[in-house]
């Protein structure tokens, strides 16, 4: 069987052994969704590139630590480049990015849908997507600055003139209304 | 279910935006309350959708060269080392353990420095005998193997005297990159990993820097150079960029 036909939970136990053949495999199937979260986070495709490097080789040399309980292979390597992207953020000194909006990016270039699973992907995007418009202004504000542009809750408040516990909770509650809308799905990324 | 009051501090959690000095409490907190693991486990399953909502962005090509040329390269390493690889010394246990557990907490592991020194040791090797200037007053000056594919001009030499002062000269070097800085180690006889210098330094416009190195250098055998974070780190963190070894 070729390694393209391997789960990704097979895939990283090659990856654990050092085996680079598979390693490109999940870089193959991976690397659009983080690009495309790297670029959306730092807003600049050159620093997205740094952090998608960073991110697949962090990925790459601690693949022993993969724990398929705790979620996919899609999910634990999209949190190692959102964490390196909020590294990235907070390195700078005041955050002063281009952001990424939905409407005004020239230099994207659009990733082809390739495969069946890039179209189930494509519709499921779409729900979460129609799940974040769904909540309230201020709630999902709040959710896409701390995720997408990496503030804290105290700088949000800050920035927001806002008490820091309004923040946490516009926050929670819209993460619990996206999760109620989501649960179906949710429970396949898990 | 909501009577805790760190309960809203759960969403802020799994969404990372709480500050660094709050991650360790809460963290310790979610080891004694329920309430607060169980939101957290709900709340991480709407976090971990978010990403689908970026709008799609193909990486360039050359991403994937840049990543596998790395790649392929450690693996060929790993897999020339043998199982030992991995292995640390005896002798530094405690002390590795201790990184480990370090380099755990922020994704990262020790395999890969380890590999990438042993390469530096093969590339020295390459060098060491090329060309060794020695001056009446027993200053020896070896050139430095410089492993970056994007700059094939870059060099590099440590000039070391008879009492172990040694000063590192870069030229046509690339800058270390945004919040990087070069740092220098030494590996010295009989270890295994290197130790930090407090050496770290960036280049000038063209690529040009003369570092003294503040610790003596008489039982090292490789002065090598990383890419760091600001402030230089304990612990390569990743593959050397500059191998000079000492005749």
């Amino acid at each position: 069987m070729s390694l393209s036909h391997l789960a990704d939970e097979d895939l990283m136990q090659l990856v654990r052994r050092a085996d680079a053949a598979a390693f490109e495999v999940v870089y193959e199937r991976h690397s659009t969704a983080a690009f495309s979260l790297a670029y959306r986070m730092t807003g600049k495709r050159a620093t997205a590139e740094d952090v998608v490097q960073e991110a697949f080789l962090s990925l790459w040399r601690s693949g022993a630590r993969y724990d398929r309980t705790r979620g996919s292979v899609r999910t634990w390597t999209l949190g190692i480049v959102h964490n390196r992207a909020i590294d990235a953020l907070r390195r700078a000194t005041v955050h002063d990015k281009r952001r990424a909006s939905d409407e005004g990016l020239e230099e994207r270039f659009e990733a082809r849908e390739r495969t069946d699973v890039e179209a189930g992907r494509r519709e499921e995007a779409r729900e979460v997507r129609a799940a974040l418009e769904m909540l309230p202004d201020d709630q999902s504000r709040v959710i896409e600055l701390a995720y997408f542009g990496g503030f804290t809750h105290s700088e949000i408040a800050e920035h927001l003139d806002t008490p820091i516990g309004t923040i946490k909770g516009r926050m929670r509650l819209g993460l619990r209304k996206m999760r109620g809308q989501l649960a179906g799905m949710a429970e396949g990324m898990a | 279910m909501t009577n805790c009051e760190h309960i809203d501090t759960a969403a802020s959690y799994v969404l990372g935006a709480l500050p660094d000095p709050e991650v360790e409490p809460f963290v310790a907190h979610l080891a004694t309350c329920a309430h607060c693991r169980r939101e957290v486990a709900e709340l991480t399953l709407a976090a971990n959708a978010l990403p689908l909502t970026a709008p799609p962005a193909a990486p360039p090509p050359e991403l994937r060269g840049r990543i596998m040329t790395v790649v392929h390269s450690e693996a060929e390493l790993l897999a020339a080392a043998g199982p030992e690889a991995d292995r640390p010394p005896r002798p530094a246990k405690a002390k590795r353990a201790g990184l480990r557990e370090r380099f755990g907490q922020v994704g990262f592991s020790l395999r890969p420095a380890v590999a990438a020194l042993a390469a530096g040791f093969l590339v020295a090797v390459g060098v060491a005998g090329a060309l060794v200037a020695t001056r009446d007053d027993g200053t020896q000056t070896v050139p430095a193997a410089v492993k970056i594919a994007s700059a094939p001009n870059a060099a590099a030499t440590l000039t070391t005297d008879r009492g172990g002062h040694s000063q590192l000269r870069v030229r046509n070097m690339p800058q270390a990159g945004r919040a990087r800085v070069y740092q220098v180690w030494l590996k010295r006889r009989g270890q295994r990993n290197p130790t930090p210098s407090t050496a770290l330094f960036t280049v000038d416009r063209t690529g040009h820097a003369e570092v003294s190195v503040p610790e003596n250098t008489k039982d090292a055998e490789e002065v090598l150079v990383t890419r760091e974070p600001d402030g230089g780190s304990d612990a390569p963190t990743s593959p050397p960029v500059i191998v000079a070894t000492k005749s």
